[in-house]
């Protein structure tokens, strides 16, 4: 045992003590943080993407004081109004009002890309850090359940789905994580054989460390960036994914507006009413374009490999 | 004398970081004799490997903002790069630490051995293979016509090291710059390299400037030395004078901290205190002053300059520059 | 309880019998191949060695790239799984102990890393990274941690002001004496020191050396030192092992090692390593080794190191020599040693 009496009588090197950086602490994740702040790009699309989800989060709110227009009201005889007053973007053939359709849409979207996200990467993770961590058979069996999913052609689940059953946002979103996690798995047991390998593991392991220690004090967090990374660049692929089931009718089904199925709909009147093409299209256009270049942001930020020491 | 092959006169190499400017090479002067060994030792951080690789205009993403390179009457860093592409490889060539990554582990390691005679004599293949297989005879390789279409990877790292060689030699250049190329290897391949390279500079005349961290290395291989310390030469001379009287307070205190396998057990080691300097935030004056056992007033207000110290040394210090000896506890 | 069978046995093994003894220790890699991942050979990097380390000795362990020293070091300490022999600390056999039994034995054995770059978790800070040995067996919380955290970075020559900050921060010689203090954290007895010093700058090697013997002599701490720069270990250990291709050819007390070298591997390596003085150089006779050091998955027949020794005659092949006594503590394994 350490005497501390001890210890202070011990001759130590005196301009040892001093020394180690002058600037002020930071962290890896602080350094992350900063990068990303500097990407003047990445941080404006970033807030365009919080800003969407926000105004879909609030999407009553926004029904009730600026467009006042509910998104199932169908006004008949207003129909295939051009954007003016007071349709801001005009109506499509019920006289259903189209910008209000839009936030409400975001809402069913945005909500469903998200949700996507989260289970994907919750069961990807969980699977990959147990396959990567502990090896042998539980890592042969669970890459094996992994390649089975990845096997599964998406669009045969897709319809399969929608003839077995209505899906809803919360199914949805099971749905197309279902095909999803395994990407996330695979990913996230790659990064841990590379971690795996550093000697602070070893170290941590020689002091006594438990395994439940290990994998989540020091593996998670520096698996961490790679699915933070992985997680931003998805987030567009998935919105394009339901928007386009949607679309083919095999995802949220109307009445509930949703963009992918606004498009449904416009497909017929797009030679004199092109704009109920135009509004919805370019919002998803410009939402994945965003995610996008904030997914690049983030990678560029939290990437480990572009650090330099 | 004859006239020196290959001069550098007080070259600047810096580095731009987000926290400021790195000053890897900071006002660096060497002179390179026809078919001498030149040895450059320093740590991390004192600027050796970047000196080198500035000489070849290879300093990329540092920038070589002052000094000039002299090599057959032209200042290489004023020269193009197609003029330097003509240099390198031909007049000058280098050979690297790492021989795992220096050499491409997608083509047959004959062929890359070829390469420079392919590229600056103009040879056809067969010609081209035919002095490869040759050079890789003459360093050492066992049945060269066999190994030289094997692929890097299936060779041994001392192996792979003396392909690296046989390549540089191939064109024979006059200077051939060997950056740390032992460290990796292993103790007794080591001495199978330095052996090989002490051969080369005796039947092929080559000049050699060899950079290396470790004090024996130099002691057995080269005829003159100069130490580094961040980023400046701070003693140069032969290196017998250089070992046996250092002028430079670094120096000196570099060869009494080392454990030495001729020494009687058991004295405490002496160590350098303190920490190598931060590249970016020198300290003002002599950059080893925080950490020197000899500074006087003058040291953290002055820069030292190199100067005579002794008859065949330079150093760069206030304190030897006065007449005094490093004499220590 | 594990501790009062702890207590018991130490109180059975006396400080005169070795704290650590190593029987016919043999750790063995399987090579896969195939779809099937069959086993189809195995990288024998330890292959039967017998060792004895005695309290507060430093035994010095060296040897090229393959030898095997840092399996050996890794084996002893149980971070891997030993293939076959024995391994016993402080008389009691710890060789497939697992779980919380071998939990408290981590408690008095202890490593230091090779890489400082690698073996400091960067996401945490030093303070926790030294406190996190406190953390895993309970040893102390709150203000009490922090004291002993202070601590230990005073003990390793580090401003305990550090604490916070993060390993990235930090040179290669400070992170080693990071990696120091959190080897010293509980109070440990055996350290295997594995390379400690090889990545660090010349300059600062001397430093982390002192350190290592100031410590060993206030915490009365036992060393296994595993170096590939036989200068540093003749400088540190008490006794030197010199391993080639799995198994230990020669051991003997320091000066002995190189004053008067028997295995002829030995002597090839004491005349490859540089010394800094160019008169000595130049007047060296050499004994240059031919080839590339042999593949531990197929080790030769008989004398692991005949295909490059320059003493080799026939019976070299035919079987292994066994370690002989050559004097005091002086065990060598060849059929023609050197004089």
């Amino acid at each position: 045992m350490i005497d501390p009496g001890q210890a202070s009588a011990l001759e130590l090197p005196a301009p040892a003590i001093e020394g180690g950086s002058r600037r002020p602490a930071q962290s890896y994740w602080n350094e992350s943080w900063e990068r990303l702040r500097a990407n003047r790009i990445g941080v404006f699309c970033g807030a365009l993407i919080l800003v969407l989800a926000l105004i879909a989060i609030a999407a009553p709110v926004f029904s009730q004081f600026v467009t006042h227009f509910d998104p199932a009201r169908q006004h008949l005889s207003d129909n295939f109004r051009s954007p003016g007053h007071p349709y801001l973007l005009g109506t499509d053939e019920l006289g259903r009002d189209t910008l209000t359709r839009l936030i409400y849409g975001g809402r069913v979207t945005l909500g469903v890309a998200f949700l996507t996200v989260a289970l994907s990467l919750t069961l990807g993770t969980t699977v990959g850090l147990v396959a990567g961590y502990y090896g042998g058979w539980p890592d042969d069996i669970l890459m094996r359940v992994v390649d089975v999913f990845l096997a599964i052609p998406a669009i045969f689940l897709f319809i399969l789905m929608s003839i077995l059953f209505r899906p809803n946002a919360i199914t949805l979103a099971a749905i197309i994580a279902s095909v999803g996690w395994g990407g996330v798995a695979r990913l996230v047991r790659g990064e841990v054989l590379s971690v795996k390998q550093r000697d602070f593991i070893l170290a941590t392991r020689s002091i006594g460390a438990r395994d439940l220690r290990l994998i989540f004090r020091h593996l998670l967090p520096n698996v961490l960036p790679v699915l933070i990374v992985a997680a931003s660049l998805g987030v567009g692929q998935i919105i394009l994914i339901e928007a386009a089931l949607d679309f083919l009718g095999l995802g949220i089904q109307p009445p509930t507006a949703s963009w992918g199925n606004m498009l449904t709909n416009a497909e017929s009147y797009f030679f004199h009413s092109g704009w109920l093409v135009v509004f919805p299209g370019v919002t998803i256009f410009v939402t994945v374009l965003a995610s996008n270049l904030f997914g690049n942001a983030v990678r560029d930020a939290f990437d480990p490999r572009l650090k330099t020491h | 004398m004859a006239q020196p092959l290959l001069e550098v006169h007080d070259l600047h190499t810096v580095f731009a970081t987000k926290n400021g400017d790195v000053k890897a090479v900071d006002g660096v002067s060497l002179e390179l004799n026809p078919g001498e060994t030149l040895g450059i030792v320093g740590e991390s951080g004192s600027g050796k490997s970047v000196t080198a690789l500035s000489v070849m205009r290879l300093q990329r993403p540092g920038k070589i903002v002052g000094g000039s390179v002299i090599y057959k009457g032209r200042d290489l860093t004023k020269a193009t790069e197609g003029e330097m592409r003509e240099i390198r490889g031909q007049d000058i060539a280098m050979i690297f630490q790492d021989p795992m990554t220096s050499l491409n582990p997608v083509f047959r390691t004959g062929w890359q051995v070829a390469e420079p005679v392919r590229l600056h004599h103009g040879l056809d293949r067969a010609k081209a293979m035919a002095v490869a297989v040759s050079m890789l005879g003459r360093v050492g390789i066992p049945t060269p016509e066999t190994r030289a279409r094997d692929y890097p990877h299936q060779f041994s790292g001392g192996m792979r090291q003396r392909a690296m060689i046989a390549m540089g030699l191939t064109t024979t250049p006059k200077v051939l710059i060997a950056d740390e190329p032992t460290t990796a290897l292993d103790v007794t391949i080591q001495a199978q390299i330095l052996d090989l390279l002490r051969h080369v500079n005796r039947d092929f005349g080559t000049a050699t400037i060899l950079i290396t961290h470790n004090l024996g290395v130099v002691a057995g291989m080269c005829e003159r030395v100069m130490v580094m310390y961040a980023g400046r030469v701070v003693e140069s001379g032969p290196t017998v004078d250089v070992f046996a009287h250092p002028k430079h307070p670094y120096t000196w205190s570099l060869l009494r901290s080392i454990p030495r396998l001729d020494a009687e057990r058991h004295e405490p080691l002496k160590p350098i205190d303190g920490l190598p300097p931060d590249l970016i935030d020198l300290p003002s004056g002599c950059a080893f002053h925080p950490r020197c056992q000899f500074k006087v007033e003058r040291c953290s207000r002055d820069t030292p300059v190199l100067n005579r110290v002794g008859e065949t040394q330079l150093a760069a210090c206030w304190v030897t520059q006065s007449g005094a000896e490093l004499k220590g506890a | 309880m594990p501790e009062a069978v702890q207590a018991q046995l130490k109180r059975a093994w006396t400080a005169s019998s070795p704290l650590v003894t190593v029987r016919g220790l043999k750790t063995w890699f399987p090579v896969t191949s195939g779809v099937l991942q069959r086993t189809v050979a195995h990288v024998r990097a330890v292959d039967g060695v017998d060792l004895d380390i005695k309290k507060g000795e430093t035994v010095g362990l060296v040897g090229e790239s393959g030898c095997g020293k840092s399996t050996l070091g890794r084996t002893i300490i149980r971070l891997l799984d030993p293939t076959a022999g024995t391994i016993e600390y402080m008389g009691e056999d710890i060789t497939h102990q697992r779980g919380e039994r071998m939990r408290a034995h981590r408690r008095d054995m202890a490593m230091i890393f090779q890489d400082p770059y690698a073996s400091l978790d960067p996401r945490q800070t030093v303070g926790d990274i030294v406190g996190e040995p406190l953390d895993i067996h309970r040893i102390a919380k709150g203000k009490e941690r922090q004291d002993r955290i202070y601590e230990l970075l005073r003990v390793v020559g580090m401003n305990p002001q550090f604490a916070d900050r993060y390993p990235h921060e930090f040179s290669g010689g400070q992170r080693q004496r990071i990696g120091i203090a959190r080897a010293l954290a509980v109070g440990p007895s055996f350290i295997v020191c594995d390379e400690p010093i090889s990545a660090l700058d010349v300059s600062i090697q001397a430093q982390i050396i002192n350190l290592l013997e100031n410590l060993q002599a206030k915490f009365d701490l036992t060393y296994l030192f595993i170096a590939h720069d036989l200068s540093v270990v003749k400088h540190i250990a008490n006794r030197v092992a010199v391993m080639y291709l799995g198994k230990i050819v020669e051991i003997a007390p320091g000066g002995q090692l190189y004053r008067r070298p028997r295995h002829p591997y030995t002597g090839s390596l004491l005349s490859a390593i540089p010394i800094p003085d160019p008169l000595i150089e130049r007047n060296r006779e050499r004994v240059i080794l031919q080839g590339d050091v042999a593949s531990p998955i197929d080790p030769p027949s008989g004398c692991r190191f005949r295909t490059r020794c320059p003493r080799a005659r026939p019976d070299c092949a035919e079987s292994e020599p066994p370690l002989e006594t050559f004097g005091d503590e002086h065990l060598a394994a060849c059929f023609h040693p050197l004089d």
